[in-house]
């Protein structure tokens, strides 16, 4: 007993003294995006008190400086994406200790030896790479090293208006009915428009290159497509690309899908019961659950959202992620001990930055009950385990993006045949590949 | 006597200002409105209820008011320095005699010709080496090499009669007392004209502050902005996004007021003479 007392004694002294005010804190600077929110979540630290990418991800760090009271991470929020930041800061040699980084462009810094090797760090922070989802995983795998926490998988969803589903007879159990073909999903299109006489898909098609790269994407993932045959070159001219943009093509020809819009003006017919299913990502589903909640609105109690259905080969989806990397730079061992505590105190909050939308990347957070309960997270679990990254040797995954958005748009519309828009991509993602040394 | 004008000049005059503010308008309106409710339809910018939420969460920013003064800070300290030396410099162009001065005028007029972009690299390099980024001269020294300045005042100086530097030597005057006394008052149209062109372009500027400054508490405003919004600003953040415009040209707008005519005066040619 008084053994006890004296260690309870013990541990309130170095509390008091460990932590006084003149105490140094071992300070680490993290940089990240998702926007500056600090007029409402400034001093929030409950984190069932925060909202969206920002409040919550403000109100993680509030928590850690708060129960860490010998470290304070510095927090630099930079514009999105913060690539051009942080390129400028690894020329000055001076990068921040850890940044938040989409796992798509990893591969960019991976590549020119800029960021650590995480493993050891990971495994000092007691998390086991093997708890991370497959789609986490394989995002933040490198030339078969680990380059970075994996926070999340972000991903192409079906977004659904159920009631003009169940308008349109779409809707069994209680769930929608998908196609499991192209044809079927033709089908299911046209006999949505005749019910509803609104087209099946709402899509942002204009200045919104990661649609039709998504759709693509995924799309080739399903049939197994190599697409990315070496990190040189990119391979597109193939009967499954064909087929994939000819579907796309054909639903705007038939009228099945809103045509000459872009992202905010598609987002608004969605939400004003402007077509069924808006395949779009898993950022929009806080957004829509939201006008599923408020009585009186289209989407009122009229909402679902599902990964893309199969319609070649077997179940997939292309995606990419958010995660923690550390470039390289000095360090004191003290700066490593605070960096393993954020990253310990990161990954063990998974399922609070699940809130956002995104797919916690912990496998464990997937199948837990408190993630399945929350809205829509039970149907969109599985693309944790279907969704795929790019190979991890594919650099400029970004400005391949844009290239193909390009070609893939005017094929999808009819300004370009179909042959020559893959040809065209094809050719432009060579020469952008061939200038990667 | 005022020169009548035709009523067809009117309706030109008129629509050209139409066009011109109308997307001015348009900003403001969505400024004044809730993100959620634009996320629905942009289109409800044109009627009530309006809302100063997007101000107050400007407002409530942690470092708004520090990257408010971080811009005040560096587009007037570039101004400053741009006109000492683009006066300087066209001062000694215009009324001085030296060895390649021609050849020098022709080189200074090439980097007319060289886009921010070709010398960012080693610009970057030369500041890292140095230790200027995160810093005000980091921000203001690259602004200061204007060939547009230096070309303009070089001008200007040649238009003004040399009589003048003569009548003040035969005064007794030195060539730094016929400069500053004499010469440098009679630019102060041309160095007002320059000065709101490099306050307003400094103010403005994005791109060297992006990379230059990358810590948060030497964001300019513009920069230090884009930073607040979110991934998706231009779909679920439209009212908030707008707000950030208005905000930041708000002193822009109120140096416009101020110096009117002498941008009136610049946009027309009249300043050069």
């Amino acid at each position: 007993m008084r053994g006890r007392a004296l260690l309870i004694l013990a541990a309130a002294a170095a509390t008091l003294f460990g932590c006084s005010p003149g105490q140094k804190k071992t300070e680490i600077a993290l940089q990240r995006f998702f926007g500056e929110c600090g007029a409402v979540y400034g001093q929030t630290v409950d984190l069932a008190k925060a909202e969206g990418e920002c409040g919550i991800v403000t109100a993680l760090i509030n928590k850690f400086n708060a129960e860490n009271p010998d470290i304070h991470v510095e927090v630099n929020i930079v514009a999105w994406p913060g690539y051009t930041q942080l390129a400028s800061q690894m020329a000055a040699k001076d990068p921040p200790d850890l940044v938040t980084m989409h796992q798509g462009v990893i591969s960019d810094y991976s590549s020119r030896g800029l960021l650590e090797p995480m493993e050891p760090i990971l495994r000092h922070a007691g998390i086991d790479p093997a708890g991370f989802t497959a789609a986490s995983r394989l995002g933040v795998t490198k030339g078969g090293t680990i380059y970075g926490l994996p926070w999340d998988t972000i991903g192409g969803l079906f977004h659904v208006n159920t009631k003009l589903f169940a308008q349109a007879g779409l809707m069994k159990g209680g769930k929608p009915v998908f196609p499991n073909s192209p044809e079927e999903l033709l089908a299911q299109a046209r006999q949505f428009k005749a019910a509803t006489g609104k087209p099946y898909f709402v899509q942002s098609q204009l200045n919104d290159a990661a649609t039709h790269v998504r759709n693509l994407y995924t799309y080739l993932i399903a049939q197994d497509a190599t697409i990315f045959p070496d990190p040189k070159h990119i391979q597109l001219q193939t009967a499954e690309a064909r087929r994939v943009l000819a579907l796309f093509k054909q639903l705007n020809a038939e009228g099945l899908s809103t045509v000459n819009q872009d992202n905010p003006a598609a987002i608004a017919t969605f939400l004003n019961g402007g077509g069924g299913v808006f395949p779009t990502g898993t950022w929009m589903i806080g957004g829509f659950d939201q006008e599923a909640q408020t009585p009186g609105r289209p989407l009122y109690q009229s909402y679902a959202v599902f990964p893309y259905p199969r319609l070649w080969g077997h179940a997939a989806s292309f995606v990419d992620g958010h995660s923690w990397v550390m470039p390289k730079r000095k360090r004191t061992p003290e700066q490593r001990a605070a960096i393993v505590r954020l990253l310990a105190f990161m990954a063990a909050h998974n399922f609070d930055w699940s809130r956002t939308g995104h797919i916690p990347a912990s496998q464990a957070v997937v199948d837990s009950a408190e993630f399945k309960a929350l809205p829509h997270r039970g149907d969109i679990a599985p693309l944790a385990q279907i969704g795929r990254p790019l190979p991890g040797y594919v650099r400029r995954q970004g400005a391949i993006e844009g290239l193909l958005g390009e070609d893939l748009g005017a094929a999808v519309t009819g300004q370009k045949p179909i042959d020559q828009a893959l040809a065209d991509a094809e050719r432009r993602v060579d020469e952008l590949l061939e200038q990667t040394d | 006597m005022r020169a009548r004008v035709s009523p067809l000049a009117w309706i030109a005059v008129a629509l050209g200002a139409a066009i011109v503010v109308a997307p001015l308008l348009w900003t403001v309106l969505l400024s004044l409105k809730a993100n959620s409710e634009l996320m629905r339809d942009s289109g409800t910018a044109f009627s009530a209820p309006y809302t100063l939420e997007n101000y107050h969460s400007i407002l409530n920013g942690n470092m708004v008011f520090r990257w408010l003064l971080n811009s005040v800070i560096v587009s007037t300290g570039t101004t400053l320095g741009v006109l000492a030396l683009c006066s300087l410099a066209g001062y000694g162009f215009a009324r001085l005699e030296f060895p390649f001065r021609r050849t020098l005028f022709v080189f200074v007029l090439l980097g007319l010709a060289i886009p921010e972009q070709a010398v960012i690299l080693p610009q970057h390099r030369l500041f890292a080496d140095l230790g200027l980024h995160n810093s005000y001269p980091g921000l203001i020294l690259p602004g200061l090499a204007g060939p547009f300045g230096v070309f303009f005042m070089t001008q200007y100086f040649r238009g003004i009669p040399r009589d003048l530097d003569e009548a003040a030597m035969l005064d007794g005057a030195s060539r730094l007392t016929t400069f500053w006394k004499v010469l440098l008052p009679l630019t102060m149209p041309a160095q007002a004209t320059l000065g709101v062109f490099t306050f307003l372009a400094s103010w403005n500027s994005y791109w060297w502050p992006l990379i230059s400054a990358t810590r948060g508490n030497m964001f300019t405003l513009t920069v230090g902005l884009a930073s607040a919004q979110m991934n998706y600003a231009q779909t679920s953040g439209l009212g908030f996004l707008m707000a950030q415009a208005v905000f930041a040209s708000i002193p822009i707008f109120i140096v416009y007021i101020l110096f009117q005519k002498h941008i009136v005066r610049a946009m027309s040619g009249a300043a050069v003479r």
